[in-house]
């Protein structure tokens, strides 16, 4: 760009020089500029009433409240929402788990003030939370209402004709008004998710066409006193194939507005799905602790004790630690850009 | 063939009916358009927004931003991202901002000096307007300091290289006719370039005016109605006094003025790039910026060398060619508005080009004895060659 320097350009270089010159602007009242102010990082790990603080402005936050009534989920709600379904004993004596879920467009303010035209399952992001237990039977009954065609595609273990992506049948592309029936058997136990797989994908799938899908083991998770389900995602609001704002649960900011409210000593799990279209990794950083990383939950050993684990689009992992002191703790992608853009959220953990 | 007998113009009541009647129609026309679309399908599956984001002011720990709605339709800003981090806002009079009406939008932000910063808007409607902020510093307030910094620069930039061209007076004004002439088309060149340069300058300006204001218009009507004024004034002059010591003084003035506008084109353009923060590249420069200008007070006194213009007449013509330099300074530094400098510059060019347009009326009436080809071609190339050797060293 200086290549080309113009005659104005010189100009404004000999004024500048001049003004300099003239000593209108104290180097040290500029320089005071940048040390004066408190960072960001400073302030983050305080007492949550400090958020709304007036004199804590600098915070990165949204301005205002979505209108979560009329999106018509609530993320602190999806945190616990798991859905087992319609609960049956086939003649076989295996459970069976049915599920109805529509497709269909619907205006969402993801962040106060923009709408944004998305694309769910039930009328929710994330769609609802499949729960299962190893070697159940799982029948959903699955309409398109919107008016593109859509599709459910399982993390998992099951035959083709079920894998609900083009080319794969009547499952692969059910046109708007038309429905299909996926069923197979929930395999293997572990932390999976499903999203539409019609083309073009990513649209699909940044739109909001994505929920998570847990199998437990036949043997059980050692109980907890809290598990939360949390899906990360983001939200490309002016198309242009990168994310505007991050969020888990849908919401960016939502749980640093709203902490999530815990005790000391309370045995917490997390079911961590990362769906976030257009970035390359998601994160995870819980402060101030570690915890027990069970990759996919495919497995009963935890693989790692860490603060911070990343995921790629579609990893998934299960995530169990306590709390030993009371006090706010954040939560948020380590990928900082993300946290700042939305994906950032708080503990509050009472005596 | 005999003369039609002219009608006598009389303002009847039927003449009035008739002015209206297309009027009339025309109301008609539009109501019928708004209500039923004409048979068109005009509605857009997004909104037509458009936001200019005018100047920004930066104060310790804030950023302001002033902004004016420029689309079709009223605005509403939800959401506003500073180098990605969605950052609390404040905006008076109102979130929503109705068509070219003006907000001013608050932002509590630990900026640091030096660095930069890119700011982006989020309408209701999710469509994004941007502005980069490339040098991050206080923003000069209007205080005795920076007035008088802006006034110096305007001195060197304007006033000094243009009074050092007109010291050569007593020295030029002992040549011959024939380098008197050669001067008077060296002028001539001087001007061309400075013209050509002035119009770039308000092309370039007005990229940064709002669409609504229609920059390139603005250059047409300003440059236009310039050069037809000067014209008409001179054509006056000309008339009225016969004189032709007093006409070349007049053209002189004129071409005063031209540089005048020209200065101060250049001084809106040094306030503004210092109010955006770029960055000084040394004294070099200036000392090459003086050098470059000085050719503007040698354009000044070309037409008057054979005369004996007063030394008043003289240090009135070095304040009105360099002197603007200051109050577009003053201007460009305080209230940056591309809209003014582009008014302000077509001006400029407008008057320019009819002094060039004067001085060759002068030189044709000087070869009309004695025909000098030669001078007139090296004259004018040799005084645009030195604007573009001398911009050689400084670019």
């Amino acid at each position: 760009m200086t290549n080309k320097l113009s005659r104005r350009d010189f100009l404004k270089a000999g004024g500048l020089t001049l003004l300099g010159a003239a000593g209108t602007m104290g180097a040290n009242t500029l320089l005071h500029a940048g040390h004066d102010h408190n960072t960001v990082n400073t302030k983050i790990p305080v007492a949550p009433a400090m958020q709304h603080d007036e004199h804590n402005g600098n915070l990165p936050n949204v301005v205002g409240e979505v209108d979560h009534e009329k999106n018509g989920f609530n993320p602190d709600d999806i945190l616990t929402d798991f859905d087992y379904g319609e609960i049956s004993t086939l003649p076989t004596g295996q459970t069976l788990r049915e599920y109805n879920i529509v497709a269909h467009n619907k205006e969402i303010e993801v962040v106060p003030g923009i709408v944004y035209p998305a694309w769910t399952y039930n009328g929710r992001i994330p769609g609802p939370t499949i729960r299962a237990t190893e070697g159940d039977r799982i029948r959903i009954h699955f309409s398109n209402g919107s008016n593109h065609p859509h599709t459910m595609h399982f993390h998992g273990f099951h035959s083709g004709v079920m894998d609900g992506v083009p080319g794969s049948g009547p499952g692969g592309n059910v046109l708007p008004g038309e429905s299909f029936v996926y069923e197979f058997d929930a395999e293997p136990f572990g932390l999976h998710l499903y999203h539409c797989h019609s083309f073009p994908l990513a649209r699909h799938i940044a739109k909001g066409l994505y929920g998570a899908f847990i199998v437990d083991p036949k043997v059980g998770r050692p109980p907890v006193d809290h598990e939360f389900i949390m899906v990360m995602s983001g939200f490309d609001v002016d198309f242009d194939d990168a994310n505007d704002f991050y969020g888990v649960n849908a919401i960016p900011f939502h749980f640093q507005n709203h902490p999530i409210q815990i005790k000391v000593g309370e045995k917490i799990r997390i079911y961590l799905v990362n769906i976030l279209e257009f970035d390359l990794i998601n994160s995870f950083h819980l402060h101030a602790n570690f915890f027990q990383y069970y990759p996919t939950g495919t497995s009963l050993t935890p693989s790692e004790f860490t603060d911070t684990i990343i995921q790629g689009q579609a990893q998934r992992g299960i995530l169990e630690f306590t709390y030993r002191y009371p006090g706010m703790y954040m939560f948020h992608a380590h990928v900082t850009e993300f946290a700042e853009l939305g994906w950032n959220g708080m503990f509050e953990v009472t005596e | 063939m005999t003369q039609q007998p002219t009608k006598p113009t009389r303002f009847t009541f039927r003449t009035l009916i008739l002015l209206l009647l297309p009027i009339i129609l025309l109301v008609g026309v539009i109501v019928l358009f708004l209500t039923t679309g004409g048979g068109l399908d005009l509605e857009s599956a997004a909104p037509v927004e458009s936001l200019d984001i005018e100047h920004y002011q930066l104060t310790q720990n804030v950023i302001e931003l002033h902004v004016r709605n420029t689309g079709p339709e009223a605005i509403t800003i939800a959401q506003l991202v500073i180098n990605e981090a969605i950052m609390p806002f404040t905006i008076t009079p109102n979130t929503d901002i109705p068509r070219l009406a003006r907000a001013v939008i608050h932002i509590n932000y630990p900026w640091s000096y030096g660095e930069a910063y890119g700011v982006t808007l989020f309408t209701s409607n999710a469509i994004t307007f941007g502005v980069d902020i490339p040098v991050a510093f206080e923003t000069p307030q209007p205080d005795s300091a920076t007035f008088w910094g802006f006034t110096l620069i305007g001195l060197y930039v304007g006033v000094i290289p243009v009074f050092l061209g007109i010291f050569w007076f007593p020295a030029l004004r002992t040549l011959g006719r024939r380098t008197m002439t050669f001067l008077m088309a060296a002028t001539a060149g001087l001007l061309i370039f400075l013209g050509l340069d002035t119009l770039a300058e308000a092309l370039e300006f007005a990229n940064e005016v709002p669409s609504t204001f229609q920059g390139i218009g603005l250059i047409g009507i300003g440059a236009v109605a310039t050069f037809l004024l000067l014209d008409a004034i001179s054509k006056g002059q000309t008339n009225t006094s016969a004189d032709e010591t007093q006409r070349r003084l007049s053209i002189a003035f004129m071409i005063a003025i031209g540089i005048g506008f020209h200065n101060l084109g250049e001084g809106l353009a040094i306030g503004a790039a210092y109010n955006v923060g770029e960055i000084a590249l040394g004294t070099f420069l200036v000392v090459g910026f003086i050098i470059q200008n000085i050719t503007e007070g040698l354009g000044i006194i070309a037409p008057v060398l054979r005369d004996r213009p007063s030394v008043k007449n003289l240090a009135v013509m070095g304040l009105i060619g360099g002197a603007p330099a200051i109050l577009g300074a003053w201007i460009g530094g305080y209230t940056p508005s591309p809209f003014l400098a582009v008014l302000f510059l077509a001006i400029g060019a407008g008057a320019i080009f009819e002094v060039i347009y004067e001085i060759a009326k002068l030189i044709q009436k000087d070869t009309t004895r004695e025909a000098m080809p030669m001078t007139i071609f090296s004259g004018v190339l040799s005084g645009m060659l030195l604007l573009w050797v001398t911009g050689l060293f400084i670019k």
